[in-house]
């Protein structure tokens, strides 16, 4: 690459021009270009242009104005937020768990959490069943419940929406289940699917409590989790 | 000369602590404090504009996009758990909402896809340019598929390996692609 007469590569060029070269590569290039005037003036052309990119403002535009409409999509489609933690990954797409895991030992958290998740649902009902506070509160506050109410079916909804698309990817997959994996499935499932419908009805006689619209978000979530999970593995 | 630092703003790790953990406002938004939300949106929404300007080259675009993707980041904001700054994660996301809507254009997911060998370099396709022309006037009048690699490896600092990942071309596509869009660039920027 010191010969004048071998030309660097468009590959070298580049890399010159961004940096990316080691110590060494770096080193041999310069000693080209002290001697190569094509190449020199090539690379410091896009040298330039590097450099012109790295000093080049961000473009802007007045976003406060986005705002409301970004609330009112919010509050159209409102999910009821889960707590930190409950969540599948962290970030967008890509940056998730990863999925190829052994499916032995996520089934044992799951059974852990399925267990968890129905009792904290029974106690959460007894709970709000015999607190005085909240039956004053539901009766008092009915104009409000209502509202609550209709965010909290709104997000029933969307979460039934997902875990359907996913119950139907599952549908088509679930020849590649072996048939005990594909029982203990059934009953997962039915587990969940209890404890939301138990949910359900507790938060439709008080729809202000916020456990209980934690626990509803949560064990749908639990649900959403578990279908993913499964057909992701299979 | 190294790539800028993926999100071109200094906000990104405004909203994770030192220790990596998660701060006040982002807790409160994960618990379904809309004003908490807001004031996130309100630190992040210039970084993700930028984002979504540059890779569209379309300002109405970009703006439809800024608020899909702070949506997207309400519906998925408890799965942050604060291992990378909320700036990182919510450009990351960015990064995806913009992706999803390029492949929902056949056309342009078919140049993601096969490159814009047709296209580059193509003088005739260019519309007249200003002699002052700027970068970002000079990026719309690259294809699609070149202009998204280049903003995401010039501009956003990721490498080829994970712009690989993000667009389903291969590492090697992708860097050719980057040369030939700088090579346009500096025609353009030159005239």
């Amino acid at each position: 690459m010191t010969q004048v007469e071998t030309h660097l590569t468009e590959e070298e060029r580049q890399a010159f021009a961004d940096d990316s070269m080691s110590p060494e590569q770096r080193s041999s290039a310069e000693a080209h270009l002290a001697a190569c005037e094509s190449c020199a003036h090539d690379v410091a052309r896009l040298t330039t242009l590097m450099k012109r990119i790295h000093e080049t403002p961000a473009p802007t535009a007045p976003l406060d104005e986005l705002w409301p409409t970004i609330r009112a999509r919010i509050e159209q489609s409102k999910v009821v937020p889960l707590a930190a933690g409950a969540g599948t990954g962290d970030g967008g797409r890509g940056a998730g768990e990863p999925v190829h895991r052994a499916i032995v030992g996520r089934r044992a958290r799951w059974f852990a959490s399925i267990g968890v998740l129905a009792a904290a649902a029974i106690l959460a009902i007894v709970v709000q069943m015999r607190s005085p506070a909240n039956r004053a509160a539901a009766i008092s506050g009915a104009d409000t419940n209502e509202a609550a109410f209709i965010a909290v079916v709104d997000s029933a909804h969307a979460y039934e929406a997902e875990a359907k698309v996913l119950l139907d990817k599952l549908e088509l997959q679930r020849a590649m289940l072996r048939p005990d994996a594909a029982k203990a499935l059934e009953h997962d499932l039915h587990v969940v699917d209890v404890a939301i419908a138990e949910l359900k009805d507790a938060v439709a006689r008080d729809p202000n409590n916020p456990a209980l619209r934690q626990l509803l978000a949560t064990s749908y979530r639990q649900k959403v989790d578990l279908l993913k999970r499964i057909t992701n593995a299979s | 000369m190294s790539a800028r630092v993926r999100g071109s703003t200094d906000v990104m790790a405004t909203t994770t602590d030192d220790a990596g953990g998660i701060d006040d406002v982002v807790r409160r938004a994960q618990r379904g404090d809309v004003e908490a939300f807001e004031s996130l949106y309100r630190t992040h929404a210039a970084a993700i504009y930028a984002l979504c300007r540059r890779m569209t080259g379309d300002e109405g675009e970009s703006r439809d996009l800024v608020q899909d993707v702070f949506v997207r980041a309400w519906e998925r904001l408890t799965s942050f758990r604060g291992q990378s700054s909320l700036g990182t994660w919510l450009h990351r996301l960015g990064v995806n909402v913009v992706l999803e809507r390029i492949r929902s254009t056949k056309r342009d997911a078919a140049r993601l896809i096969e490159g814009d060998d047709s296209t580059f370099g193509s003088h005739s396709s260019a519309p007249a340019i200003d002699a002052s022309i700027d970068l970002d006037a000079a990026l719309v009048h690259l294809p699609r598929g070149a202009r998204t690699v280049f903003v995401l490896h010039d501009i956003e600092g990721y490498s080829h390996d994970e712009i690989a990942l993000m667009t389903g071309i291969a590492a090697g596509t992708a860097r050719a692609q980057l040369w030939r869009a700088r090579r346009a660039l500096m025609r353009l920027l030159e005239r």
